[in-house]
């Protein structure tokens, strides 16, 4: 089977897997932003228009490619090691290991799952064996050769317990083929196993190198990717410089990059409209905004799957009455949410884990999904509050009561209120609780919580996605909500490469989802990379074999494409 | 020396203490610290793997024996986190942070010492009433918010100085000066509205002493009478302030650093906190804590530059 046949198709701007590493991205954002989900119209990429709904791509003339040059980008963090398997990888780290790193598989524009740094990656009939070809003649920045021994040995280091990988590589096992191949055998069908390769997982290091460094391995990366590591200062800078053995002819154009970690997103903006930056990542809606009218920047903005949400424990009473549940979700006015969240007559409210341009997005999931009706949503907690045997234990009539947790940020700790205060008018008497981010997700993980503002929906497979979110004893099923139809979708879509096959599925899991309430949406995220105009092809890289790349995914850039006319 | 040798004793005893207490409340914080950085998506094994890998299995007395025996020998361990030497993490970062505290220190200083004694000097009177509700305007306005005000007016607007970033004294002193103005203009600015309220308060006392008038009698000229005859005996407050505004320096440097996008000891030691890099939190809190001994010890000292009645054991009151 050739890498085309079994690549999953997704539209343009959509896709971004990952769930290895991405702790910090997965709540710090917790209920952050806001975004998107909607109809199709709304979301839709619309070129040049301030203060558009849905994501713009705002940018000057892009020219010819200049060789040369250097740029400074503003990242939102700084990453903790840059080894894979060590490193947690979020956004800002991903960026920067697109410049050190290449990944054995990429998502194209047209969303498929198609071979990069690998020349082939083919499985057997079952999809439980799937067998990975490198490209030859290509060499790590230290000379060691990309080799099946390489992959081996990374193999090992990243599938050990305790690494950020670990949980990738599950039950997985493998095997050299070749002096170039290797196969790995799965537990158990997995149509979706190429994802895990886009990321930490499938960026091949020197193992050489690795063993060189040692415990400080994670300062001092080598890969195969156009930029090779020149200097690094932990939350300052980290230079890289041209691979002038770079294995793709002609690339990169830059002959430098220096990364620094900005985290303050104001101070970043400042600093890129004063000129200290020649571009920066971000995902707050309001600056999104405003860059928009920024003179001399040019603007790739992207929405994803990621939305702002509000987690139930399904274990927990009162949560555990579905009563409770639809009447929480029908008494929340998303607007209002979304407008406190800084994306108000920007992003569309979502319905659902998948964006509206996701292919798994389902538009009868979005028209059933419980409107806002307070009325409603006041009759549903009488017949709770009215019941005797109601799961919390409280005397008929006492009125319910949920602790809702967030986080201490300004925007997350206004939305909070907006909640208090929409349910407290179908009379739930919300209890307010800031908890910062480690506690956050390891109650979460515990079950300790009744109501949670979270962060849903990973630009990804559907069912590595569900299977993390609903899949009994998976450590992020944060809700502790399982089902067996659900469970028997998500297992349906691993064993199947078709697509409308497992759009079926998991538009019925996620509808199965919905109707239990077991969370509830605000809208998604846009995200954005913003550059000074002589920074151009931020969303313009390509395959090996020339064919078109994507975008700029939620503030990540492929570097070796990019280049600059200020030489 | 022997007042050095006398403050020894009790410093180490301090050291240890903070380093227990420090090792005892961090492990009380909620959140499994195995948890927080295998990451959301680990199972439990993996998670017990970093748990084990991190000691965080043994006894808390375990660790702490542990952690002293390798701390004695400079060893404070490697990060959680990162994975890098802490001593190295700090090594790195404590020069960033002494710096512009210094810098912030000097500059308050600098305005401070004129203004309070002119305040003082003109006690009543239009300077001081000026002076004094620009000193309570500025305590009023916290640093972060001086910090983007300084961002919005030198660095967006006049461009003279970078928003965010640093430059090691080392690479380039005169961009390491223009990278470590505006944070120390930040934090500087609070501190000098105390620092000048202070030296008026004390002054305004010293002036009204008997040598000061005495002085007067002489005929010696107002500048000399201030800065030669009155400062000094007025300093004494100032400079026990300054010496415990070193907390207050490094609390401001917390959010200063993470704004200006400055690599210091303060942001080491929040992201060291959010992430439950315990053995980070540890090292950073002892190294604090060894900072504000020596400080004192120095303060000490300098007491006994400004009274030499000190140095001999006839300490005023």
């Amino acid at each position: 089977m050739k890498p085309e046949d079994w690549s999953l198709r997704v539209r343009r701007g959509r896709v971004r897997l990952v769930a290895f590493g991405v702790a910090a991205a997965l709540v710090a954002a917790a209920c952050g932003g806001s975004d998107d989900s909607g109809d199709d119209e709304a979301a839709s990429v619309e070129e040049g228009v301030e203060g558009a709904t849905g994501a713009i791509r705002d940018v000057s003339e892009q020219g010819e490619p200049v060789t040369g040059g250097s740029i400074t980008f503003g990242l939102e963090a700084e990453t903790t090691s840059w080894l894979p398997g060590e490193g947690q990888f979020a956004n800002s780290g991903v960026s920067v290991a697109y410049a050190l790193y290449d990944p054995l598989i990429k998502r194209s524009a047209d969303g498929e799952l198609k071979p990069y740094l690998a020349e082939s990656m083919e499985p057997n009939e079952d999809l439980t064996e799937w067998t990975l070809t490198l490209r030859p003649d290509i060499q790590f920045h230290d000379g060691t050769p990309l080799d099946a021994a390489a992959l081996m040995s990374n193999f090992e280091q990243l599938s050990a317990d305790g690494t950020q990988t670990a949980s990738a590589f599950d039950g997985v096992t493998m095997e050299v083929v070749d002096d170039l191949s290797v196969r790995y055998t799965l537990p158990a069908p997995d149509s979706a196993f190429p994802a895990v390769l886009t990321l930490s997982p499938g960026w091949p290091y020197s193992p050489t190198a690795a063993a060189a460094n040692g415990a400080d391995a994670g300062a001092n990366p080598v890969g195969t990717g156009p930029f090779v590591f020149e200097s690094w200062e932990r939350d300052n800078r980290l230079v890289l410089r041209r691979n002038d053995n770079y294995w793709q002819e002609g690339l990169p154009y830059l002959d430098e990059i220096v990364f620094r970690p900005i985290p303050d997103e104001d101070t970043r903006m400042s600093s890129l409209t004063s000129g200290d930056i020649d571009g920066m990542m971000s995902l707050r809606q309001s600056n999104i905004i405003e860059l928009r009218e920024a003179d001399g920047i040019d603007n790739y903005e992207q929405i994803g799957n990621s939305t702002g949400s509000n987690i139930f424990n399904t274990a927990e009473p009162p949560l555990d009455d579905i009563r409770v549940r639809r009447a929480l979700a029908m008494a929340t006015d998303q607007e209002q949410v979304i407008e406190v969240l800084g994306g108000g007559g920007v992003v569309p409210p979502a319905t659902q884990i998948f964006g509206p341009d996701d292919p798994y997005y389902s538009e009868q999931v979005a028209e059933d999904w419980v409107d806002y009706d307070p009325e409603a949503a006041q009759e549903e907690l009488q017949a709770y509050v009215d019941d005797p045997e109601r799961s919390d234990g409280k005397a008929p009539g006492d009125p319910v009561a949920v602790r809702y947790d967030c986080l201490p940020d300004a925007s997350l700790v206004e939305v909070a209120q907006l909640f208090q205060a929409l349910w407290s008018t179908i009379g739930v008497e919300v209890e307010l609780r800031q908890v910062e981010q480690a506690t956050h997700i390891n109650e979460a993980i515990q079950g300790d919580y009744q109501v949670k503002c979270w962060r849903l929906g990973i630009d990804g497979d559907p069912a590595a996605v569900m299977d993390a979110y609903y899949l009994e004893g998976s450590p992020q099923n944060f809700t502790r909500f399982t089902d067996p139809q659900v469970t028997e979708n998500i297992e349906a879509m691993k064993a199947t490469t078709d697509v409308a096959e497992r759009q079926r599925l998991a538009a019925e899991a996620m509808s199965i989802v919905n109707e239990n309430v077991v969370q509830t949406y605000s809208g998604g995220t846009l995200g954005l990379v913003a550059v000074q105009d002589h920074v151009k092809n931020i969303d313009g890289w390509t395959y090996p074999d020339g064919s078109e790349g994507g975008t700029a995914t939620q503030g990540t850039v492929v570097w070796a494409n990019v280049w600059t006319t200020e030489g | 020396m022997r007042l050095v040798l006398r403050r020894a004793l009790p410093a180490i005893a301090t050291l240890v203490a903070v380093a227990f207490l420090t090792m005892m409340l961090t492990s009380l914080l909620p959140g499994d610290p195995a948890q927080t950085i295998a990451g959301p998506e680990a199972d439990p094994e993996d998670v017990a793997a970093v748990r084990e890998d991190l000691r965080l299995d043994e006894p808390l007395p375990t660790r702490f024996v542990g952690w002293v025996g390798d701390a004695v020998t400079g060893d404070l361990g490697r990060s959680y986190r990162t994975n890098q030497p802490v001593a190295e993490a700090i090594t790195e970062r404590m020069p960033v942070t002494i710096q512009i505290g210094a810098m912030a220190i000097g500059i308050a200083l600098l305005v401070a010492i004129p203004l309070g004694t002119l305040s003082a000097y003109k006690a009543g009177g239009l300077a001081d009433r000026a002076v004094t509700g620009v000193s309570f305007g500025l305590l009023a306005v916290p640093s972060f918010m001086m910090a983007i005000l300084l961002i919005l007016v030198f660095a967006e607007t006049l461009g003279w100085a970078p928003a965010t970033g640093w430059t090691r004294l080392t690479a380039d002193p005169v961009e390491n000066f223009r990278s470590a103005i505006l944070p120390a203009l930040a934090l500087a600015v609070g501190e000098l509205a105390v620092y000048t309220r202070l030296l008026r308060a004390d002054m305004v006392t010293t002036l009204q002493q008997d040598s000061i008038t005495m002085a007067r009698a002489k005929g010696l000229s107002p500048a000399r009478i201030l800065f030669r005859h009155a400062l000094r005996p007025s300093s004494f407050s100032l400079l026990t302030v300054v010496g415990l505004q070193i907390g207050a320096i490094l609390s401001g440097a917390v959010l200063v650093e993470t704004l200006f996008a400055v690599p210091g000891l303060g942001r080491l030691l929040v992201d060291s906190i959010l992430q439950r890099d315990l053995v980070m939190v540890q090292g950073i809190a002892v190294v604090i804590a060894a900072s504000f001994v020596v400080v004192n010890v120095v303060v000490d000292l300098l007491y006994t530059l400004l009274d030499p009645r000190i140095r001999h054991g006839h300490a005023t009151a």
